[in-house]
């Protein structure tokens, strides 16, 4: 899949000098500085960082949920200037992100209301995204009498529902235990591979971010700058166990680890 | 069964009360004029309701109190949300409300009077006032309360801000919401007797009242009797609604 990607075309998201800042209590407190990136149409791109950088920040101006300072966001061309329908911001907090007054299915159609579908088919559709989670058979549960990890996969399906071209996940997976992580993880993977979409996977996790990646673009602390974008290159389908195990992921993990944890500040040692 | 269980405490304590009640009266502790034993005054209450007596000011006392708080409640909870969820809205009106807010409602019928006239309006007016401003309160924090990560998720796939109000907002915002209609009901009952008692020929306040006036002592008590009964039901009615209306919250 990654092979048949041509870095030529067009970018589908392009971020261009985007800085941002906090102010509390009369501080101006910079998060990032002057970061730019192309997003490629179809690929899936880690952004890696440490806490704090402002990775969340940062994945909120590109969904258009936050106003940019100063830079800009394109999406296919277009400035963003707030949501736009076809892209979707996966949060972190799914146990806050899920509507408890609905149902599993309830929720999901949530994505489709407000477009052209009629109710029966929002069911329908609502039905055949909790297949492809693997929770159809919870479609009548509120949110609330399922798992964390089952949360997450609700709001994977409704994320899928909106039927988006790009996918922003914010930390998806940071919240649920380490096994259930690793499913979630090759779950996404099998989406990702059998939808065309683009995905922007923000994580702290060098692991996660070589996984499932064809590319990670790593920040440096705060007030961070882009430090580098590196491919993986690594081969798919990709496989939780056995890929993990490559020389090639085993060297990226050595290389993005050593430079999160001991090269400090960035820039110094170049 | 396992609520009969429960509830038998609060019926003996009841028990005990009437019988003090009683007791007191025969040994003429207090004057049996000015406060009649329950012999006398629950026969009489079953009279009144055996021979649907008490139906009409029932009827009239209960209308307006659903008119009037149905009315306090449709604009506390429309003004409750425009004020939190947009800050110009609120700050044009935080003013004024924090101006009238502190008055106890009671004092505001007189002046009522004088633009409203001595009659239903001010009645309706009144009740309405009452209701009005828990309720309003109350939707504020709500709306305010409401989770920025349910809000932005509404956002993000692409729903309207009227939309996201209506779906993400208002919903939940409705336990808080709900939380200030209880506390409104209290006091639009309160108003209701009150107002009746000032302005009105009809309803359990004037029968309360006029019946004192007349030394009407057996039946004064009667109604007031049933003014309790209407109370508890009115809450127990409330505590059913407030459980089929937020059924999450029970999580
Ligand atoms: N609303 C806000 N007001 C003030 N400061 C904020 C606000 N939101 C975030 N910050 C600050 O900006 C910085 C970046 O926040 P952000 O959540 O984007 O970081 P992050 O990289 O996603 O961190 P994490 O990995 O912990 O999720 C943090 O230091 C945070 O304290
Ligand atoms: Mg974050």
């Amino acid at each position: 899949m990654t092979g048949q990607l041509n870095p030529a075309e067009a970018p589908i998201i392009e971020v261009l000098n985007l800085s941002h800042a906090f102010t509390a209590r009369g501080h101006t407190v910079p998060v990032f500085q002057d970061i730019s990136m192309s997003i490629r149409r179809g690929e899936f791109l880690s952004v890696l960082g440490p806490s704090g950088c402002g990775k969340s920040t940062l994945l909120q101006i590109i969904a258009g949920l936050l106003p940019s300072m100063s830079g800009r966001v394109l999406f296919e061309g277009q400035q963003v200037t707030g949501p736009p329908p076809e892209m979707v911001y996966l949060f972190q907090q799914y146990n806050k992100s899920l509507l408890p007054w609905r149902s599993v299915l309830g929720n999901v159609s949530f994505a489709m209301e407000g477009k052209t579908w009629t109710r029966s088919q929002r069911a329908e559709r609502g039905m055949e995204y909790l297949r492809i989670v693997g929770l159809d058979d919870f479609a009548d549960h509120y949110p609330w009498q399922l798992s964390g990890g089952m949360q997450q996969r609700v709001a994977i399906a409704r994320a899928l529902a909106a039927e988006p071209k790009v996918l922003l996940m914010d930390e998806p997976f940071s919240a649920v235990d380490a096994l259930t992580r690793l499913e979630l993880q090759t779950l996404v993977l099998k989406i990702w591979a059998q939808s065309g979409l683009t995905v922007v996977l923000v994580t702290h996790d060098v692991d996660e971010a070589v996984f499932m990646a064809d590319r990670v673009a790593m920040l440096s602390r705060r007030p961070a700058v882009m430090d580098r974008i590196v491919e993986t290159g690594l081969p798919r389908p990709r496989d939780a166990v056995v890929t993990r195990e490559t020389p090639r992921f085993l060297e990226l993990r050595h290389q993005l680890l050593d430079t999160l944890l001991h090269r400090d500040p960035v820039g110094a040692d170049a | 069964m396992r609520k009969l269980g429960r509830a038998w405490p609060s019926l003996v304590t009841c028990l005990v009360i009437v019988a003090i009640w009683q007791v007191a009266s025969d040994r003429e502790v207090v004057n049996p004029a000015l406060l009649p034993p329950p012999s006398r005054v629950f026969p009489l209450l079953w009279e009144m309701i055996a021979s649907g007596a008490v139906l009409a000011p029932l009827a009239h006392t209960l209308g307006y109190l659903a008119a009037g708080y149905a009315l306090g409640c449709a604009v506390g909870i429309s003004l409750g949300v425009l004020m939190g969820v947009n800050h110009h809205v609120f700050n044009i009106f935080e003013p004024l409300v924090e101006l009238i807010r502190p008055i106890p409602k009671p004092a505001l019928i007189p002046p009522l009077f004088l633009f409203l006239g001595i009659g239903t309006t001010t009645k309706l007016t009144v009740i309405a006032l009452a209701t009005f401003f828990p309720v309003l309160l109350n939707t504020i924090q709500g709306v305010r309360g409401v989770e920025p990560v349910a809000v932005n998720t509404a956002r993000t796939l692409g729903h309207s801000t009227i939309a996201t109000i209506v779906k993400v907002v208002l919903p939940g915002a409705l336990p808080l919401i709900l939380v200030g209609m209880r506390v409104a009901l209290g006091l639009a009952l309160i108003l209701v007797i009150l107002a009746e008692m000032l302005v009105d020929a009809k309803g359990l306040g004037y029968q309360i009242i006029d019946l004192q006036r007349s030394f009407g002592i057996t039946e004064m008590f009667a109604w007031i009797m049933i003014l309790a009964v209407i109370g508890v039901l009115l809450n127990a009615a409330f505590e059913w609604f407030e459980r089929l209306a937020v059924p999450w919250r029970a999580k």
